[in-house]
């Protein structure tokens, strides 16, 4: 008797659903939270709880013993006006202008021709391509150490044999930054091809037979339909990569230590230098603006790939 | 007669859509010449060193560019075993991949299965709040992370290595947008079946998203072993090394000096421990290059 007044209620709220979402109102209440409550879980244990801790953590003068004393916004004063703090930002700069440019000028030369459909061997570049990609960059960085050698590198030896002058790769102020840059390009480049060869071939074939057609040549296809089509793919990119040059650390940290001079310790290098120091107060903070400067990048880079549009 | 060239072109240049689209002029030996350079360039440092790791150390330094299979000699690996704890490092390595891994691959897809299918007062914060974490970079989190590790005991233990980011944003996001392509026909069926909500989720979503759940098991086993920041700050004892960190300890002592002992046979080892770190992802990759592929395509698909 009781069930039957109680159970009316329920066809009539499932029944107007749309078609094909019936069966959402029938597993118990919870149980879709149940099932996204792990992530949520882990990450306010492991992110949003040490986040605040640090967010605190960066007000203090705590060295990672004794008392932490509340100092207000000193530490970030104090990197602001630091020579290492900004002269770490510069080292980042450099290797992005090394990088993100070549990158993507270099990658979508390689995607246009990886897409002509009537290349052969396609898969076999594609392969050879990532290969880079996906191996440890520890493994790779240790690999450079020993090719750049100044005596006895695989590098210099080339050179050497078409004549060339030998150059300290990773001991001169000069040249350690291209090297590390050149690691990175080795390693992401690849990355970068897939990416742009997947959004050329977004592409509809007819798009380019129409644009044959009315007679447009191949350079004007490429600059009024190729590249604003795959706008989005280096939007993608130059964002993506921006954030993994600001935090590059394990190329400097295995290949130059950051040296020669500092001249290769790089905005995360720096970060992870204040955990050796346990100046972790300073730590705090230098993440906190390192944080802030590549959110401010990452949606300059994507303003100024999409203004073009209007 | 020339028409109906055309008209065949036409027509195969528009079945060939969906993969391929730039129908162009046939590459000439130009196009070729540059991307073959450019593919020596990618895969011969991978060959340099797997090569060079099985010289004599005293070749090494003598003529970098020569190898002769007939002197290959496993030299430089016997040293390496013997002075790196490279056998400790990937059995530690293997044990994270295989936990953390195992985590990612069940509860990201559950997470997504909940966003992709059921509709709960909630879900689009919930899943704001998701998104959002993924513009958190890693960086951030190090020190303070590193700090609760030290709070709760936990540096230089496994549970450190493998649960921070262990069931990430990114994933979940993926396997949302892999199964709301599932048809609710095939749920309702299993429903009808008499089939539990957790058991749907497991006979029915999992089976039919095997291929996506493939492309994220090779990505994400290849991201976690290659991990390497987290694990040099988390742990600084020889026991828990994962792989990449005693790597890195071995690239100290080749930096530190290179007078005095026999820096060569040093490079040797070095040599012999970065091939031997990359034989497993690189044999992983060459084997199961369509799925990591879609891996990395995966990820610029949010952008």
């Amino acid at each position: 008797m009781t069930p039957a007044t109680l159970t009316p209620v329920q066809p009539e709220r499932t029944a107007p659903a749309p078609p094909g979402s019936r069966f959402r109102r029938r597993g118990p209440f919870l149980t879709p939270y149940v099932f996204v409550a792990p992530f949520y879980v882990v990450f306010a244990a492991f992110g949003l709880y040490p986040l605040l801790y640090a967010l605190q953590l960066s007000f203090t003068n705590w060295k990672g013993a004794g008392e932490a004393r509340f100092i207000g916004l000193d530490n970030y004063t104090y990197l602001l006006t630091s020579e290492e703090f900004w002269s770490s930002l510069g080292n980042s700069a450099v290797m992005w202008l090394l990088i993100v440019p070549v990158q993507i000028v270099g990658g979508l030369a390689a995607a246009v021709l990886l897409a002509n459909a009537r290349l052969r061997l396609r898969g076999m570049f594609r392969v050879a391509f990532i290969a880079p990609f996906v191996t440890p960059l520890v493994a790779m960085a240790q690999v450079w150490i020993v090719a750049f050698d100044k005596d006895y590198g695989l590098v210099n030896h080339l050179l050497g044999l078409v004549g060339l002058p030998h150059i300290d790769w990773l001991a001169s102020t000069a040249w350690a930054k291209p090297t590390l840059a050149l690691l990175f390009l080795w390693k992401t480049t690849g990355f970068a091809i897939i990416i742009l060869l997947a959004g050329l071939q977004a592409v509809p074939a007819d798009v380019y037979e129409a644009a044959a057609l009315d007679g447009a040549s191949r350079q004007r296809q490429f600059w009024s339909l190729t590249l604003p089509l795959v706008r989005r793919s280096i939007a993608f990119l130059v964002v993506v990569q921006t954030l993994a040059v600001f935090q590059m650390f394990a190329e400097p940290f295995v290949v130059t230590k950051g040296g020669p001079y500092g001249s290769t310790t790089t905005g995360g290098l720096y970060l992870y230098n204040h955990i050796t120091a346990s100046d972790l107060g300073t730590g705090a903070a230098n993440s906190f603006l390192l944080v802030l400067l590549v959110f401010a990048l990452s949606l300059l880079s994507v303003r100024l790939l999409r203004s073009r549009d209007e | 007669m020339s028409n109906r060239v055309t008209a065949m072109t036409r027509r195969v240049s528009l079945t060939a859509r969906s993969g391929r689209s730039l129908a162009g002029p046939r590459p000439g030996p130009l196009q070729y010449l540059l991307l073959i350079g450019l593919a020596v360039l990618f895969v011969y440092p991978i060959w340099w060193a797997i090569s060079s790791s099985l010289k004599p150390p005293a070749e090494i330094i003598r003529d970098p560019l020569s190898f002769s299979p007939g002197s290959a000699t496993l030299g430089n690996y016997r040293a390496m075993f013997h002075d790196v704890p490279i056998g400790t490092g990937f059995l530690n390595t293997v044990l994270v991949v295989a936990v953390k891994g195992a985590m990612t691959m069940f509860f990201c897809p559950l997470a997504g299965y909940a966003f992709a299918k059921y509709r709960f007062p909630g879900r689009n914060l919930l899943f704001g709040v998701l998104m959002l974490t993924l513009m958190l970079p890693t960086l951030v989190l190090i020190i303070p992370l590193l700090l609760e590790m030290s709070e709760l005991g936990w540096v230089n233990t496994y549970q450190a290595l493998i649960l921070p980011g262990s069931i990430d944003a990114f994933s979940i996001f993926w396997m949302r947008q892999t199964i709301a392509a599932v048809p609710d026909e095939l749920l309702d069926a299993g429903r009808v079946d008499g089939a539990g909500e957790f058991g749907i989720f497991v006979r029915i979503v999992m089976p039919v998203i095997r291929p996506g759940l493939a492309a994220l098991g090779v990505l994400t086993a290849m991201n976690i072993y290659n991990d390497f920041v987290w694990p040099v700050v988390a742990v600084n004892d020889e026991r828990h090394q994962t792989l990449q960190v005693v790597l890195s300890t071995l690239a100290q002592n080749v930096t530190g000096n290179r007078i005095g002992a026999d820096f060569a046979s040093v490079w040797g080892e070095l040599l012999a421990a970065g091939s031997i770190a990359m034989l497993p992802v690189l044999a992983l990759f060459v084997l199961l290059q369509r799925h990591f592929i879609n891996g990395i395509l995966a990820g610029s698909v949010k952008g």
